[in-house]
C-alpha cells in the first residue's frame, strides 16, 4: 500500500463556505507535504476532509487512483494524528499500538509482535508496562506515531502534533517522524503554523 | 461531527428515550390535565387557602434557606480553600444528609429532639437545613475554590477589615454559587413532602405537595390536587426565572486552585471548630436513629432488631416483606434506569438534545404528580399497569433521572470524541471504534445511573404512597406510617428500618461515587 500517491483535484472544504480556494496537490511514497498557514484557515479541516470525518464541499480525494468520496473513515487506510496523543486510556502502551493490526484481523499474538517492534523502534521499550496516563508528553506523542504506522497506512496525515510540547521535545520528535516516514515511504501530510517545522521537515509545502 | 458518524446501530438509539419520556412521562401529564382541568379546577386554582399554603411555604422555604447558607457557607471555605488531613473524609461525611431518604431524616430529627422541640415550622426547618447543607457546600465551594486568594489579600492592603473583605470581595465573588445554591435548597423545601408529613404541624408547615397528596389518595379530589400541581410548578419556574436574572453572565473559571496549607493558630483553631461542628450537625440526628434502634426505656436491647425478622406486625404490615419490596423495586429501577442512562448517553452524543430537555421535564414536576398521572394514564382497560410491578420503578426512574442526566453528562463532555475518529482511521469498524473511545465511560455512565436511580427508589415517599398498595408499602411509606403511631415499639422498628436503609443507600453512592470519580484519561 506504501507505493500509494494521494492525489487532491479542485478539492474545496470547510463547513458552509469554503475555507480555502479550491486545492490540487498531490503526495506520493516518502514524501513529506507540509501545510503552513495561520490558526483558522482550515489547515485541520483538510486533514479531517482527508480523513472523511468532514465531507468536502467539492473536488475530489484519490488514493492511489480510487475516489475516496462515500468510503467511511475506516475503510480509507488513512492514518491520522491530532495534536494530542489520544491514546486510549484502557489499554495498554502495546495494545494501544497492536491497535489497527487486530482491527484488521491480525492474531493477537501477532499484533503484539509488531507493535513491541514499533515500541522498541520509538525507543520506549523498556516502559511498555506503564499505563497510558503515566507517559510523559513526548512518550504519549511517540506512542501515537508508533501506533498510527503500525498497520502501514497509505497516508499519514499530522496535525500539527507534539505543538503542546517543549520546542527540545518537538524538534526531537519531528526528527523521528521525518526518519520514520522516509524509511517506511508513506506519504504524509503534516499540518503547523510554524515555518522552521516545514523546513525541518517538508519534501513540499502547500500554503494559500 | 461525531453525531454523523456514530455507527448505524446506535444512531437511532435515542429513540428508546425519547418513546419511554412521550408514554410515562408526556402521556400521563396530558391525562392528568385532561380529567383534572375544569371550572372546579380554576376555581380550586383561585382559592384563597391554597394560595395560604403556597405563601405559607415559601415563608418556611426562605427561612431553610437562610439556615441552610448561615451554616453551609462557612464550612465551605474551611473544606475547599484549605488543605489538611482528613479534609476529604469530612467533605464526604457533610454530603450524607442530602442522600438520606427524606422520612429517614425527619425521624432522626424526631428522636433527637423527643419533647424539646414539638412538631412545626422550627423542627422543619432545621431539618430541611439539614439535608441541603450538602448543596451549598458543593455548590458555593466548587466557586471559592476558583477564587484567586490574592484578591483578599489586595483588598486588606486596600484598609479592608476582613469583615469589609468578605462583604465586599469573597460575598459578591460567590454570588452565582450562592444564588443557585439557595435556589435549589428554596424547592427543596417548599416542594417538601416526606420531613412535613413527619416532622410538619398539619397548619403552618403545609406544602403544596402534601395538600397534593391528600387530595389525591385521601380526598380523591383530582381538581384540587392538579390546581395545587399547577400553583407548585409556577412557583419552581419562577424561582428558576429569578435565579438566572439574580446570576451574573459571566465565565465560570475553570481553574481549580491549590488550596493552601493551614497554618496559624487562629485558623487552626477556627477551621478545627467549623469542622467539629459539622461533624456533629451531620452525625447527631443519625447516630439518634442508631441508639433509638437499640435502645427501649429499659436500657440497650437487640430486640427491636430481633423483632424484625419474627414479628408479622399486622397493623401496618411486615417490615421485612417492605424491605424486600423495596429492594425488588429499586433493583427494577436500577435495570430501567441503567437502560435509559446509557440511551440518553447516546442521544447527547447523536446531539438530540430535545431527549435531554424531556429528561429534564422531572425536576419541575413533583413525585405525587408523576405519580398521579402515572396512575391515571395506566389503571384503565387494556392499558392498566397495576398488576404489573412495572408502575413505581418506571417512576422511580423518571424522578431519578434529572441526576442520571446530571451525572452522565460531564462524564461523556470529559472524553474526547476524536479517539473515536482515530479508532476509524485505525481501520476499525464503527461499532468496535465507538467502543474503544466510549465503552469504558458508557458502562461508567450505566452502572451510576443504576445505582443512583436506586437509591432514589428506596429512599422516595411522594410517588410511592400514591402507587403502593395499603397492604403493600415500601420502607419509606413504612416508617412513616410507623411515625404516626404511637408506641415505642413502632418508634423503635421505623429506626431500625431506616438504620437498614442509611447503610444500603451509603453503600450504593459509595459504589456510585467510585464509578463517577474514576479518574478520567486524557
Amino acid at each position: 500500500m506504501t507505493d500509494s500517491i494521494l492525489q487532491v483535484r479542485n478539492l474545496m472544504i470547510g463547513y458552509e463556505k469554503a475555507l480555502t480556494p479550491a486545492l490540487n496537490f498531490s503526495v506520493g511514497p516518502g514524501e513529506i507535504l507540509v501545510v503552513v498557514g495561520e490558526s483558522g484557515c482550515g489547515k485541520s479541516t483538510l486533514l479531517s476532509t482527508l480523513a472523511g470525518v468532514n465531507p468536502p464541499l467539492s473536488g475530489e480525494i484519490l488514493l492511489g487512483g480510487r475516489n475516496l468520496s462515500g468510503v467511511p473513515i475506516h475503510k480509507r487506510n488513512i492514518g491520522l494524528v491530532f495534536q494530542e496523543p489520544l491514546l486510549f486510556p484502557h489499554l495498554s502502551l502495546i495494545d494501544n499500538i497492536g491497535y489497527a493490526l487486530r482491527a484488521s484481523g491480525e492474531s493477537h499474538s501477532a499484533a503484539r509482535i509488531r507493535a513491541t517492534e514499533l515500541l522498541d523502534w520509538v525507543g520506549l521499550g523498556e516502559i511498555a508496562g506503564q499505563k497510558t496516563w503515566q507517559l510523559s508528553g513526548g512518550q504519549a506523542g511517540r506512542v501515537a506515531l508508533a501506533r498510527a504506522i503500525a498497520a502501514k497506512p497509505a497516508v499519514l496525515l499530522l496535525d500539527e502534533p507534539y505543538s503542546a510540547l517543549d520546542p527540545e521535545t518537538r524538534l526531537r520528535l519531528l526528527s523521528d517522524v521525518k526518519n520514520l516516514v522516509t524509511s517506511e515511504g508513506i506519504p504524509t501530510i503534516h499540518v503547523t503554523h510554524d515555518r522552521s517545522e516545514a523546513d525541518l521537515l517538508a519534501t513540499s509545502t502547500l500554503t494559500w | 461531527m461525531l453525531a454523523q458518524h456514530l455507527p448505524r446501530g446506535l444512531k437511532w438509539l435515542w429513540v428508546i428515550p425519547a418513546l419511554l419520556f412521550f408514554t410515562f412521562l408526556i402521556y400521563p401529564l396530558i391525562k392528568l390535565a385532561a380529567t383534572a382541568w375544569n371550572a372546579e379546577m380554576l376555581r380550586q386554582l383561585t382559592d384563597s387557602t391554597l394560595w395560604q399554603v403556597a405563601l405559607l411555604a415559601c415563608g418556611q422555604a426562605t427561612l431553610s434557606v437562610g439556615l441552610a447558607l448561615f451554616v453551609g457557607i462557612p464550612i465551605a471555605r474551611v473544606l475547599f480553600t484549605y488543605q489538611f488531613r482528613g479534609r476529604g473524609f469530612i467533605l464526604a461525611l457533610v454530603t450524607v444528609p442530602f442522600v438520606l431518604p427524606t422520612v429517614v431524616v425527619a425521624l432522626g430529627f424526631r428522636s433527637m429532639f423527643g419533647d424539646a422541640i414539638p412538631n412545626g415550622l422550627m423542627l422543619v426547618v432545621l431539618a430541611h437545613a439539614y439535608v441541603n447543607i450538602a448543596v451549598v457546600i458543593r455548590l458555593v465551594g466548587a466557586q471559592w475554590a476558583t477564587l484567586d486568594p490574592r484578591m483578599e489579600v489586595t483588598a486588606a492592603t486596600l484598609g479592608a477589615n476582613p469583615f469589609r473583605v468578605f462583604t465586599s470581595i469573597t460575598l459578591p465573588a460567590l454570588r452565582n454559587s450562592i444564588v443557585l445554591a439557595a435556589s435549589v435548597v428554596f424547592i427543596f423545601s417548599f416542594s417538601s413532602l416526606g420531613i412535613v408529613v413527619v416532622l410538619g404541624d398539619g397548619s403552618s408547615t403545609r406544602t403544596l405537595e402534601q395538600v397534593l397528596l391528600r387530595s389525591t389518595s385521601v380526598l380523591l379530589d383530582f381538581p384540587a390536587a392538579f390546581a395545587a400541581a399547577i400553583l407548585q410548578l409556577v412557583v419552581v419556574s419562577l424561582v428558576f426565572v429569578i435565579s438566572s436574572r439574580i446570576s451574573r453572565n459571566e465565565p465560570r473559571a475553570k481553574i481549580v486552585l491549590e488550596r493552601k496549607q493551614i497554618s496559624g493558630r487562629k485558623t487552626i483553631l477556627s477551621a478545627s471548630l467549623t469542622c467539629l461542628v459539622a461533624v456533629i450537625v451531620v452525625l447527631s440526628p443519625i447516630a439518634s436513629i442508631l441508639w433509638s434502634s437499640i435502645s427501649s426505656s429499659e436500657g440497650l436491647t437487640l430486640q427491636w432488631w430481633s423483632d424484625l425478622f419474627s414479628t408479622q406486625n399486622t397493623r401496618i404490615g411486615s417490615p421485612i416483606d417492605a424491605l424486600v419490596r423495596s429492594l425488588s423495586l429499586a433493583l427494577g429501577t436500577a435495570v430501567i434506569s441503567a437502560i435509559l442512562g446509557g440511551a440518553i448517553a447516546i442521544a447527547v452524543m447523536s446531539k438530540k438534545g430535545f431527549v435531554v430537555t424531556l429528561a429534564l421535564i422531572p425536576l419541575g414536576i413533583s413525585a405525587v404528580t408523576l405519580g398521579l398521572g402515572i396512575l391515571l394514564a395506566f389503571s384503565r382497560g387494556s392499558l392498566d399497569l397495576r398488576g404489573t410491578g412495572a408502575l413505581i420503578p418506571i417512576t422511580h426512574a423518571l424522578i431519578a433521572v434529572p441526576i442520571v442526566v446530571a451525572v452522565a453528562t460531564p462524564s461523556l463532555r470529559n472524553v474526547d470524541p476524536r479517539r473515536y475518529f482515530v479508532a476509524l482511521s485505525l481501520g476499525a469498524a464503527p461499532m468496535r471504534a465507538w467502543w474503544t473511545a466510549f465503552g469504558t465511560v458508557f458502562g461508567g455512565v450505566m452502572l451510576a445511573a443504576g445505582g443512583l436511580a436506586s437509591a432514589v427508589s428506596l429512599g422516595e415517599f411522594g410517588a410511592a404512597t400514591l402507587l403502593t398498595r395499603t397492604d403493600a408499602p415500601t420502607v419509606p411509606v413504612q416508617i412513616a406510617r410507623l411515625l404516626g403511631k404511637p408506641g415505642e415499639s413502632e418508634f423503635a422498628t421505623a429506626a431500625v428500618l431506616s438504620v437498614i436503609l442509611i447503610i444500603i443507600s451509603m453503600t450504593l453512592l459509595l459504589i456510585v461515587d467510585r464509578i463517577a470519580t474514576r479518574k478520567v484519561f486524557t
